[in-house]
């Protein structure tokens, strides 16, 4: 009896995604090939060149500090926390690049009719399973102070909703 | 968002007046007159504030979705006296503006 874990090697390429991964070979750097275009590759370039020029400041402060620049401590603290938000920073954008390139693809499929994905359910013998429709909508704010509360709170819900796995702490409301 | 944006213009605030602070009293006094005190006292200070600007423009940038060229102008905003305030002003009439016109759409016609 097949087991989910074991199923996901044994499935055959194209039946499933074909749109966003065929030319993809599985368990290869393929998936990561839109990181090294030229933008990117300055973005790399930049975060180490900063990073390694943080972390250089940070040990002359810790020389002047050893001189006797009492002040210079501080100083030797904080480049080292400057050259970890700036691989913070760009953690991020690669992060959030990735979720915009995801979220594209989930609205080009989201404007394709429901005829479309019928080929994909032929081809194969599983049953095309089907993600519920998220719909991006604010809910009406009525009249009342109460009902404005509701309102923000639904409009969090609806966000929470959007956004799988993300913390209430990321909620810009 | 709007709990943010307050932080945020707060420590601009402050920010901007130590720093006009040093260069306009500071500096003078240090270079033209030699007597450093007023560097010495409010020189460390003022690293230390815009150490809290940073960490305000960053969340406010996180908050407001903003591109990391904005976040990053926004705070080397805050080293240059005098422009740490028109960038405050920037900064607020564009979280101001859209929020006006966001109408909510009702859920069910």
């Amino acid at each position: 009896m097949p087991t989910p874990g074991d199923a996901k090697p044994f499935r055959p390429r194209g039946t499933y995604d074909t749109v966003s991964e065929s030319g993809v070979v599985p368990g290869t750097l393929d998936t990561m090939r839109w990181l090294w275009t030229p933008a990117w590759i300055a973005r790399h370039v930049a975060m180490v060149v900063l990073v390694v020029g943080f972390l250089g400041l940070g040990w002359w402060q810790i020389s002047r500090a050893t001189a006797g620049n009492s002040l210079s401590w501080g100083y030797a603290v904080e480049w080292p926390v400057f050259a970890g938000f700036v691989v913070y920073v760009w953690w991020r954008e690669v992060k959030l690049a990735r979720r915009r390139a995801q979220g594209d693809a989930v609205a080009d499929s989201a404007e394709v009719p429901a005829v479309e994905p019928a080929p994909a359910d032929a081809a194969g013998s599983r049953p095309a399973v089907r993600r519920p429709v998220r719909v991006a909508r604010v809910p009406a704010a009525a009249a009342g102070a109460e009902d404005a509360d509701l309102a923000a709170y639904n409009r969090y819900l609806s966000w929470l909703n959007a956004n799988p796995g993300a913390r209430p702490g990321d909620y810009p409301g | 968002m709007g709990a943010a944006l307050t932080r945020y213009r707060v420590i601009a605030w402050i920010v901007g007046v130590v720093l006009i602070l040093l260069v306009v009293v500071g500096m003078p006094l240090k270079y033209g007159f030699d007597n450093p005190v007023v560097v010495e006292t409010i020189g460390p200070a003022h690293g230390f504030l815009y150490m809290i600007y940073l960490v305000a423009a960053f969340d406010l940038s996180r908050r407001a979705d903003w591109p990391l060229k904005r976040m990053l102008l926004v705070m080397l905003a805050g080293t240059m006296p005098f422009v740490s305030f028109y960038a405050e002003r920037r900064v607020s009439s564009w979280l101001a503006a859209p929020r006006a016109e966001r109408t909510p759409e009702p859920v069910a016609n």
